[in-house]
């Protein structure tokens, strides 16, 4: 007798909602958890998400990816290729394992509650499978991640990052937790599913996984593939959702939630993809730059998913996103560097001569803006007065990212922060969108402090050392010039010649 | 006189600094310590001649450089530009 194809079954098989008798719809289902759009149950029968997969064959699948990825892993000789990757390399490497693998976990009781509190069975369906998913992220990135201890202490940080108030740390949480774990399930399913998975994921693990593949780094490209085919799988969550939430008129909500997390995601992003993109990655084996591919990624594919669903491209698109995709993270990475002691990694300036020359190529301008602070950096360095390198006074930090509150330098410097009192206390943003968050939900935000609002407030040890003991940092955790300020040298040659 | 934290924006640098600056320091001595902490480190000295003016963020009109931060009406956390005037 012949097995039934799946499309036979699989429909029916996963049809588990059922008429409660025992409690009430809301008490099995609170709003505030569940569904607080009011859609009917009935509605939300129609979840039809697009790729369908058998927990058999699920397993079968993920089992032939983990066999990929750790063969690979397994073929080659990992520690020999760290030690003797380009600085640039180890950088990105050292940042992608401290700053990810904490958010994979996250994911995992955020799919974990989309699985419990979804009012679709399609959508609990593969939620359930999201919920393994994001398990097999958290331990493949946490185990490739965990190999390098023998050779980098810097790796540590793949478990000891949630642990801390790192700023770094203290700007991710802030971030996720808004959008995937303090909203009911429909809302952070759209927020984490469409805006975050499906508008950025693949800047960090595709466009990422070229770059591995280009630098030698096998392995980290194949566990990148890995994870971010299950993202393809089990963001398509969020597609479905809306198509229900525009049917049953709530556009304008669906509309603001999108507005809402792709720029808080965004943000994120930008520090971490952008920084890595066009300042770490080995300038020989670079692909394309950030804004190269968020125009590919993001601007055309995302905008294209958006407008398939009957959406708006976000109100801030073009006078903030566009030119923010050119600006802020050259902002944030010179603060990594300045500020490197308070990273767990050791950032690379990328500042050659040849990779400024490309900078300029990519974005127009930057040796007017970055490039001016770039050059005091470097005469600070050849004058041998390293102890200039590091700012004496602390960044200001935007209230909503948590990230510097930064703008253009140099030339054409235009820095703008936006503020906001309430309660006797000021408030400030490094964009209006950032600020347009904040009032849509003050009573969400309003309470949280920045790692600087909690230097002010008194609330860090005394003494020098006093931040970086509050963010869990000893001495030897603290981030150096990955190059011991080699790279400021071709400099020193150039004048020479 | 008391510490007073403000939120610096120099001209030239990529970001805005906190700055502790005291309650009887004039908007000269404010801008002073932002120099000295910033020129060298993410900016190049000011232009010969050139005075450092100090204003609200965002406003066109110094303040008066005599002027103190106790008298200022700054709230916790002002945000300020100091940039260069030629003099």
């Amino acid at each position: 007798m012949s097995p039934l194809n799946n499309s036979d079954w699989y429909d029916l098989a996963r049809q588990t909602n059922w008429t409660p008798r025992y409690v009430p719809e809301q008490e099995l289902f609170p709003p505030e958890l569940s569904d607080p759009y009011g859609i009917p149950a009935s509605e939300w029968a129609k979840f039809d998400e697009p790729y369908k997969v058998t927990y058999r064959d699920y397993v079968r699948t993920q089992r032939e990816k983990d066999v990929g990825a750790y063969s690979v892993k397994s073929a080659v000789d990992r520690v020999a290729f760290y030690k003797s990757a380009d600085p640039g390399w180890k950088a990105l490497l050292q940042l992608h394992f401290g700053a990810i693998p904490f958010v994979e976990y996250g994911s995992v009781s955020a799919f974990a509650r989309m699985t419990r509190f979804g009012r679709g069975p399609g959508m609990r369906n593969m939620a359930s499978f999201g919920t393994l998913d994001e398990i097999r992220h958290t331990q493949i990135q946490m185990y490739f991640g965990y190999e390098f201890l023998s050779v980098d202490s810097a790796f540590d940080w793949a478990q000891k990052a949630p642990n801390t108030d790192n700023w770094v740390v203290v700007s991710e949480r802030h971030t996720f937790d808004d959008v995937e774990h303090t909203r009911d399930a429909v809302s952070a399913a759209i927020m984490t599913n469409f805006s975050f998975e499906q508008g950025f994921t693949n800047l960090q693990f595709i466009a990422l996984s070229a770059d591995a593949k280009r630098n030698g780094d096998h392995s980290f490209s194949a566990m990148l593939q890995t994870v971010q085919s299950d993202e393809a799988r089990h963001s398509q969550i969020g597609e479905p959702l809306l198509e229900i939430m525009i049917s049953n008129g709530k556009t304008a909500e669906a509309q603001r939630l999108i507005d809402i997390s792709f720029w808080r995601v965004w943000k994120q992003f930008s520090a971490l993809s952008g920084v890595c993109m066009d300042y770490y990655a080995p300038l020989a084996k670079r692909e394309h730059s950030l804004k190269e591919f968020v125009d590919e990624f993001v601007c055309q594919q995302f905008v294209r998913n958006l407008k398939a669903l009957g959406l708006q491209k976000p109100w801030y698109w073009d006078e903030h996103f566009l030119p923010d995709v050119e600006t802020f993270h050259h902002a944030q990475h010179i603060g990594m560097y300045l500020y490197r002691k308070t990273g767990w990694w050791n950032p690379v300036a990328g500042v050659g001569p040849a990779e400024r020359e490309w900078l300029e190529k990519k974005y127009p301008g930057w040796n007017d803006t970055y490039g001016q602070v770039w050059d005091v950096i470097t005469e600070s360095i050849l004058g041998g007065n390293l102890d200039k390198t590091e700012p004496a006074l602390l960044p200001m930090l935007c209230n909503m990212t948590g990230l510097e509150l930064s703008g253009v330098a140099g030339k054409k410097w235009n820095v703008k922060a936006h503020h906001v009192d309430l309660n006797g206390r000021r408030y400030h943003f490094g964009s209006a969108v950032d600020k347009w968050i904040f009032e849509l939900e003050p009573a969400r935000y309003r309470s949280h402090l920045s790692i600087v609002d909690r230097f002010v407030a008194g609330l860090m040890p005394q003494g020098p050392d006093g931040v970086y003991q509050y963010m869990g940092m000893a001495p030897e955790e603290r981030g150096r010039c990955g190059q011991n300020y080699q790279w400021a040298e071709a400099f020193r040659n150039l004048k020479a010649a | 006189m008391a510490s007073f934290p403000l939120v610096c924006n120099y001209e030239g640098d990529y970001g805005m600094k906190l700055l502790v600056v005291d309650t009887g320091d004039t908007m000269d001595a404010v801008a002073d310590q932002a120099k000295r902490a910033l020129v060298g480190v993410v900016v190049r000295r000011p232009r010969t001649g050139a005075v450092l003016r100090v204003s609200r963020h965002g406003e066109h009109s110094p303040l008066p450089r005599d002027l103190k931060v106790g008298d200022a009406n700054f709230v916790q956390m002002e945000a300020i530009d100091i940039y260069q005037v030629d003099s």
